[in-house]
């Protein structure tokens, strides 16, 4: 069990000029679940393959605990890892597989057997132990590629997108139990994802990277309520934050309707030197069917327990769309003309990226 | 590699194709087929039925005889054939020994070019290209400059190191085809074991760098086991092609009790200066005997490695 | 997931490793090389330095390719056997894709039922001992007076590759997708139609890939040429050994011969590297 820390880790792929990961500085505490999610191309699996040592640093450094592993070989950082496609060995049976790393350190055969047996326990591999991968179905082959990694208990876990070959439900059932068997193991683990719904279920902390840089390390709850960047607002949260560019000037219209802001974000806007902002409101503070903005509804999407409401408003002279989470019944249709109010929490933004301010705000009884 | 299931006519599903149709339609589809088929099996077929009524008679044409049915007696002659025999155990020797030492170099190299470095391409092609060479030429080239007793550059180097000039060809003239043959055929082995190696996912190896194997325990462990199928697959493809090999032999040593093998001793017996047209023709049907029962249990298991998945 | 470029230095791996290890292949690379480059140098030589122990320095000369290709009256000349290789070559390779293009259209796009039977019995002809069939063959070409004829030639090479051919179209054809014939299908394209408009053009590089297979092999062949044409239409491979002499050192001529004989297949076969895989092994290895 053991930290890790990337400080200004670094690559630069052969022949091309911006790099994979750029000076990547984050800090893992021992035991927690930290997870990399970006959209593709943002650098996480290739920031996991440089701690598991399959790929070099160009610049910076590594560590595990507080060793420096930058130039050190995969087999000896005592990691384990979960590939994408699980990358069983194909000859071997699961405990062959299981055991595969165990017998290359040479733990004698009881030893051996008996930690398979107890790994294969926990995730009900027992009856598949000498089956080949290609007679497992796909879930079995995560567990296997997952029990892989658990039998070595190494001092972090590596896992590469390891329930994005599962159809949905699985996926949904399998992540939840990830996420039990980390905390039971209590080992440090680095989980890579796309998904960010997944990232923000799973991770006691989460690190969102865009083209190679950090964009954002914290909790979910942080990440969701303090986004740092346009980015992150966008990116967590589904669905997406409603973004809206205004001019920074008081009142803070949109559609035709004045902003009422709470008075610690005005002064931070007062502050801020540009003449446009976004601001941004998630869709539980757009309510439909009271409010002063004309609206009409564009689609409906009843999801049985809410219904997102997808409307368009005309703002600063074009066609402006929000979306709103509204709790079920929603009687609305496509094509109603309905009112628009906004309520709750609002992000301001620098259209260049990163937050000016978040308070609360709302729309001023007037029209 | 996955082999399609043959596809539903598209309209008898429906059950709405016309009669007329359906029973035009296999034929349409077997069109197209005809003449590739129609031509093989004549070539093929027609030869061997010729053989087979040769086979029966005592036909020579030095001295000329008349083609007399003798029915089987070619046949029954043809265990005592000495000749016969020492020319089976030759093509044995030559085609085994030439098979395992290509497949064993063949994937050394394969090992060596798996790895990128420097001018790698242009190792790869002057790595090939004593395949491309014609088997005529590399026989001669072989005989004549390597192997000279006078101006071969091979007793060149041995000379340099103290050892006496032998001349190769006549005093090892299996062992100098045999040499001939692993040198044309060692690409061969190499190209088929080189996919066999870049068809093992990436993946995998990275996972025993991870769980802890060394470069040559990965390879007994995970390699080896996968390069099975194509190593299988090279030594039949290698062993159909290297069993009727003619040109260097004919050039090399023109016969000779050490180095005829099979295909060399039929054309002797034939065309080439026996002219025992009846016998000949048995050799030709004992010989075809044999090659299609290597070639079933051969089909058996070239058929099981397509159906196999290890091969990409 | 295959791998393309093959194994780079891992992290933590020494750096002498890797040289070493490209320093051999390199190595091994030119020793395999060596008797063919020892050929191309003995070209160039004077028969007085093709015939002495190995030397790597004289001075060069074109003279012994004038000597090989000058026509001399009742010897086989370059040009003659040239001509008759190229024109069966080029006829049977043609011919051979005629017959097999359909053919593999027959087992892979459209499968006939027992398709799988008629690609091993395509293969299993592969195993036949060709030496089995020269006698009947020889017969066959004098009672139809084709025996010293290119015609004869181009019918058995047709025979020789068309189960190559047809393997090697068929695993290039099977990759096709589906949905491609099956739009043209809707479009109203039958098998010329699919061929012209879908297939040929995806196949092309797989199709260049099995015609110079076929070129290689046929111009390559000496077996059949030698027992029936060895007085007129006589092809490369036997000019080549044309020039050994009895009378006479040859060494320097021989290589000459051997260069030019050797030039077109290597040349297609460089360019065919890289499909070349699956026509040797029938189509198993892509």
């Amino acid at each position: 069990m053991a930290s890790v820390q990337f400080a200004s880790a670094t690559r630069l792929y052969p022949g091309t000029h911006e790099p994979a990961v750029s000076h990547l500085d984050l800090e893992i505490h021992d035991g927690e679940l930290m997870v990399l999610v970006g959209p593709s191309g943002s650098g996480k699996s290739t920031a996991l393959r440089m701690l598991a040592g399959l790929e070099p640093l160009d610049e910076g450094a590594v560590f595990i605990g507080d060793r420096d592993v930058s130039g050190v070989r995969p087999r000896d950082r005592d990691i384990a890892m979960v590939f994408q496609n699980y990358a069983l060995y194909p000859q071997l049976t699961v405990a062959e597989n299981m055991g595969f790393a165990l017998k290359q350190h040479k733990v004698p055969k009881e030893e051996r057997t008996a930690r398979v047996r107890e790994v294969a326990r926990v995730l009900a591999l027992e009856p598949f132990l000498d089956r080949k991968p290609k007679n497992l179905s796909g879930g079995q082959r995560q567990r296997v590629a997952m029990g892989r990694a658990i039998v070595r208990k190494p001092q972090v876990y590596l896992m590469d997108e390891p329930l994005s070959n599962l159809d949905a439900k699985l996926r949904v059932q399998t992540r939840a139990e990830l996420a039990e068997l980390q905390a039971r193991l209590a080992v440090t683990t680095v989980y890579v994802t796309h998904d960010q719904v997944e990232a923000m279920t799973m991770g006691h902390r989460v690190a969102v990277l865009r083209d190679g840089l950090l964009q954002q390390c914290d909790t979910p709850h942080a990440l969701y309520h303090e986004p740092a960047n346009l980015f992150v607002a966008g990116f967590i949260g589904s669905p997406a934050m409603n973004l809206f560019a205004c001019a920074s000037g008081q009142p803070v219209k949109i559609g035709d309707c004045a902003l009422d802001i709470d008075t610690a974000t005005m002064s931070s806007l007062a502050s801020f030197s540009g003449d446009r902002i976004l601001v941004g409101f998630r869709p539980e503070a757009v309510r439909v069917g009271e409010g002063p903005l004309a609206a009409h509804i564009r689609t409906v999407e009843d999801l049985g327990a809410e219904a997102f409401v997808h409307v368009a408003f005309d703002h600063e002279g074009e066609t402006a769309f929000a979306v709103s989470k509204m709790p079920a019944p929603f009687k609305g249709q496509t094509g109603d003309e309905i009112d628009v109010g906004l309520t709750g929490t609002v992000h301001v933004f620098d259209p260049v990226g990163p937050r000016i301010a978040t308070g609360t705000a709302g729309f001023a009884p007037s029209g | 590699m996955q082999l399609d299931t043959v596809r539903q006519e598209p309209g008898a599903a429906l059950g709405t194709a016309p009669k007329h149709d359906e029973l035009r339609r296999p034929w349409r589809q077997r069109f197209p087929l005809l003449p590739a088929l129609v031509f093989t099996v004549l070539l093929t077929q027609v030869p061997f039925l010729m053989n087979i009524w040769y086979s029966l008679t005592d036909w020579t044409i030095v001295p000329p005889t008349p083609r007399t049915f003798i029915g089987l007696d070619n046949y029954r002659d043809l265990p005592d054939d000495q000749f016969f025999r020492d020319a089976a155990w030759v093509t044995v020797e030559m085609t085994v020994s030439a098979v395992l030492i290509s497949l064993v170099l063949g994937t050394l190299l394969a090992v060596l070019l798996d790895r990128a470095f420097f001018g790698r391409g242009v190792a790869r092609t002057l790595l090939i290209t004593p395949f491309l060479i014609m088997p005529v030429v590399a026989g001669l080239i072989w005989k004549n400059q390597m192997f000279s007793g006078l101006y071969g550059v091979v007793n060149w180097v041995t000379a340099r190191l103290g050892m006496d000039s032998i001349e190769f060809v006549s005093r090892y003239p299996l062992e100098s085809i045999v040499v001939v043959l692993v040198w044309q055929w060692t690409p061969f082995m190499m190209l088929i074991m080189l996919a066999g190696l870049q068809s093992q996912p990436a993946e995998v190896l990275e996972a025993a760098k991870v769980d802890g194997a060394s470069a040559f325990g990965t390879f007994r462990q995970l390699t080896l086991p996968h390069l099975r199928p194509y190593m299988e697959l090279s030594t039949l493809l290698g062993t159909i092609y290297l069993i009727q090999v003619f040109d260097q032999v004919a050039v090399m040593t023109g016969g000779g009790p050490d180095s005829t093998n099979i295909p060399f001793f039929v054309y002797q017996r034939s065309i080439g200066g026996g002219w025992e047209f009846g016998k000949a023709s048995a050799y030709s049907i004992v010989v075809v005997v044999a090659s299609i029962v290597v070639a079933t249990v051969a089909l058996r298991v070239l058929s099981r490695l397509l159906r196999g998945e290890e091969i990409a | 997931m295959a791998r393309l470029a093959g194994a780079q230095r891992g992290v933590g791996e020494r750096r002498s490793v890797n040289a070493v290890l490209g320093v051999v292949a390199w190595l091994t690379a030119l020793v395999f090389f060596f008797p063919v480059f020892w050929m191309i140098l003995s070209s160039f030589k004077e028969e007085q330095d093709a015939n002495t122990s190995p030397k790597l320095l004289f001075s060069p000369t074109f003279d012994r390719y004038s000597d090989v290709t000058g026509t001399s009256s009742g010897l086989l000349s370059f040009r003659e056997a040239f001509s008759n290789s190229f024109w069966v070559v080029i006829v049977s390779t043609v011919v051979v894709l005629l017959l097999a293009i359909p053919a593999a259209y027959a087992l892979a796009i459209r499968p006939v039922p027992k398709w799988r039977d008629v690609l091993f019995f395509f293969i299993s002809t592969k195993f036949l001992p060709v030496v089995a069939a020269i006698l009947p063959l020889w017969i066959l070409a004098r009672n139809f007076d084709l025996l010293n004829t290119r015609l004869v030639l181009m019918i058995l090479y047709t025979g020789m590759n068309l189960p190559l051919a047809v393997w090697m179209l068929w695993s290039f054809f099977r990759e096709i997708p589906r949905e491609l014939i099956e739009a043209a299908e809707l479009d109203g394209a039958g098998l010329r139609g699919q061929l012209a408009s879908v297939i040929l053009p995806i196949a092309l590089p797989g199709l260049a890939a099995t015609a110079l297979l076929c070129v290689i092999f046929a111009w390559n062949e000496y077996f059949y040429a030698v027992q029936l044409n060895p007085a007129n239409g006589s092809t490369i491979p036997i000019w080549v050994t044309t020039n050994i002499s009895t009378r006479g050192n040859f060494l320097a001529k021989l290589s000459a011969a051997s260069v030019l004989a050797c030039v077109p297949v290597v040349l297609a076969g460089w360019l065919a590297q890289k499909r070349m895989i699956r026509g040797l092994s029938m189509g198993a290895i892509k």
